[in-house]
């Protein structure tokens, strides 16, 4: 288990402030956040390149926040793979080994299991600056894992890939996790890897962390708008909450109420997914509590998806797979009802911003 | 102007080589050949080399740690010294020359070495410090500039693979700069083969003592001997060519000038 307690480190323009965290043993951890919250410094600070200005890292029950790099077994993989131009494949997967002082032909064989499980043994003899993007991916991962590391740290590693070679990637980290169960920190921007990956993850903002949890709590309930917004929640709506019988009532500043499963009164921000969102032609019988009916201000096509933006009083956001939007017809100026569930209604109270 | 520039410019290329050639093709061979044999060229030969490739070890040895601050650190001072650095630079090295020899004459600290066995006024050892002295600023810049262009983090990624911080150095940063290491020594080297004003100052100019390829050139043009002042011309010549032939070679985003 990895212990980072009180972490606080300046570095120019990024700074870590204050930063808890607790990552188990064997879990994939994602840290997402804009540019700039600090996300790679933190990273390299786990690593021991940077040594922090205040506060404790633990990697099991020894603390490790001034053993030097080398000495803490951890793994590092960057967006941009930092192979070793001058050496072969081959040699910057061996790089470490060699470091280690491991027999040569013990090294040979560590190497030649290590392409093996990531299907690199015919780049061997090859140079970094000869492979695609994804090759070279697979060639760092490879040089980081045969040290066989206690956590992986990884620096966007697929943010310069087509999203065919991430995909590929993401099934190709997940199985490597698989087998040898090494405990993972990512940073990323791609919420698929998130989904595709992540047990628990944690939001960055400005040198803090801002929300960790479970993957589905996290999205079901940001803490405040930043991180609501950041996931890309679709609907985030301000107005003021009361207790109306055994269910909550949200009041927005324009617009109709709704409801919603909270216990919060007072000033809120209520957050609903665009795809929690069920548009109709007539009022739609359900159990859910909340049906608005309103007019298509907008219809934005995104892939298989189309997301339609509503005026039912306040601006509602709807996320319609292509066949549904064809189905209702739906275009600008189109009166349709818009039915929720309350439990999909997540309350964050004011006073958390 | 397309005509205009392009004839300008075979005109420049054409006066140059024409007046390098003339004056390697002065000398018919068989004299050319006698003198580069002569005692005296063959001595300055030997003294350029030695004191050159001394003199580029001593610069290279001393740029790559000032050089890899310069890139890497942020230091109190920073920009004075890198200013200080460069001002051997746009020195006369005759200018340089006549400081040396008042640092090594005059001051208490010069008179210190010289008692210390560290004599270099009007010595050979003399040579190598009037060479170090004017061309470290060069090694100090170009390998700066390799050392900048090379990102950090693969010092970083080496560390956690389990270097220290010197062995990220020597293992990574440094072979990545080797195409700028090569073209600054070459560059150093060839510099030093050929410098003159600040030799003349400090080490003087004594034949068969301190006597280089450029003071032997000096001294035989002085002394009206022109056929052995061709040939250490010629020499040099052709030290320049090779130089410039490794450097455009091996200059890959290094900026060299």
């Amino acid at each position: 288990m990895l212990r980072i307690e009180s972490l606080s480190i300046t570095l120019g323009e990024f700074s870590i402030r204050d930063v808890s965290l607790e990552i188990r043993l064997g879990e994939y951890f994602i840290i997402l956040g804009p540019t700039g919250a600090g996300k790679t410094v933190l990273l390299e600070t786990i690593a021991g390149i940077h040594t922090p200005n205040s506060g404790r890292i633990f990697l099991g029950n020894k603390d490790i926040t001034l053993t030097e790099p080398r000495s803490r077994n951890i793994g590092m993989v960057y967006q941009d793979y930092m192979l070793f131009p001058h050496l072969t494949i081959e040699e910057n997967i061996a790089f470490g080994l060699h470091q280690k002082k491991i027999p040569l032909n013990e090294q040979h064989t560590i190497v030649k299991d290590m392409c093996t499980l990531l299907e690199i043994s015919h780049l061997t003899g090859r140079y970094p600056g000869t492979l695609s993007g994804g090759e070279q991916q697979r060639a760092a991962l490879a040089r980081a894992l045969v040290l066989k590391p206690e956590i992986l740290l990884l620096d966007e590693p697929m943010s310069a890939l087509d999203s065919r070679t991430r995909e590929r990637m993401r099934r190709e980290l997940s199985r490597i996790r698989r087998l040898t169960g090494t405990t993972i920190i990512q940073i990323t921007h791609h919420f698929d890897d998130v989904f595709a990956l992540a047990d628990r993850i944690a939001i960055m903002r400005e040198g803090r962390i801002v929300q960790e949890g479970e993957t589905s709590e996290v999205f079901l309930h940001p803490v405040d708008t930043f991180v609501a917004e950041f996931l890309g929640i679709g609907n985030i709506i301000r107005g003021n909450s009361s207790i109306a019988g055994n269910i909550t009532q949200i009041t927005p500043v324009t617009g109709p109420s709704f409801f919603a499963a909270s216990g919060i009164v007072g000033k809120v921000v209520a957050t609903l997914h665009a795809e929690d969102v069920i548009l109709s032609g007539k009022p739609f019988a359900s159990s859910a509590r909340n049906c608005l009916s309103g007019t298509v201000s907008e219809v934005i096509p995104s892939g298989s998806t189309v997301r339609v933006i509503l005026d039912v009083g306040f601006l509602l956001t709807a996320l319609l797979t292509r066949e549904s939007c064809r189905d209702l017809h739906l275009e600008p100026g189109s009166r349709v009802y818009a039915t929720f569930k309350a439990s999909a209604v997540h309350v964050i109270s004011f006073s958390s911003h | 102007m397309r005509k205009f520039s392009l004839t300008l410019t075979y005109l420049v290329f054409l006066s140059i080589s024409a007046i390098l050639l003339g004056l390697i093709f002065y000398t018919p061979l068989p004299a050319l050949a006698a003198s580069l044999a002569s005692p005296e060229i063959r001595f300055a030969i030997l003294l350029s080399l030695i004191t050159s490739v001394v003199s580029t070890i001593i610069c290279v040895a001393i740029a790559i740690p000032v050089a890899y601050s310069l890139a890497r650190y942020q230091f109190f001072g920073k920009r004075i010294a890198t200013l200080a650095l460069t001002i051997p630079l746009t020195l006369p090295p005759l200018v340089a020359g006549i400081a040396l020899l008042l640092f090594f004459g005059t001051t208490p600290m010069g008179k210190a070495l010289e008692n210390a066995g560290f004599a270099v006024i009007f010595t050979p050892l003399g040579i190598i410090v009037a060479e170090v002295f004017v061309n470290i600023p060069y090694m100090i810049r170009i390998l700066r500039s390799a050392f900048s262009t090379i990102n950090p983090r693969y010092e970083y990624v080496a560390k956690t693979l389990g270097c220290t911080d010197m062995g990220a150095f020597f293992q990574v940063t440094l072979p990545m700069a080797r195409h700028g290491l090569l073209a600054g020594a070459v560059i150093t080297w060839s510099k030093a083969m050929g410098e003159f004003g600040a030799v003349l100052m400090l080490a003087g100019a004594t034949t068969m003592r301190t006597e280089t390829l450029p003071i032997a050139l000096y001294l035989n043009i002085s002394t009206g001997d022109l056929n052995l002042a061709v040939a250490a011309a010629t020499i040099l010549i052709l030290i320049s060519l090779i130089t410039l032939c490794v450097v455009e070679y091996f200059d890959r985003g290094v900026h060299v000038f």
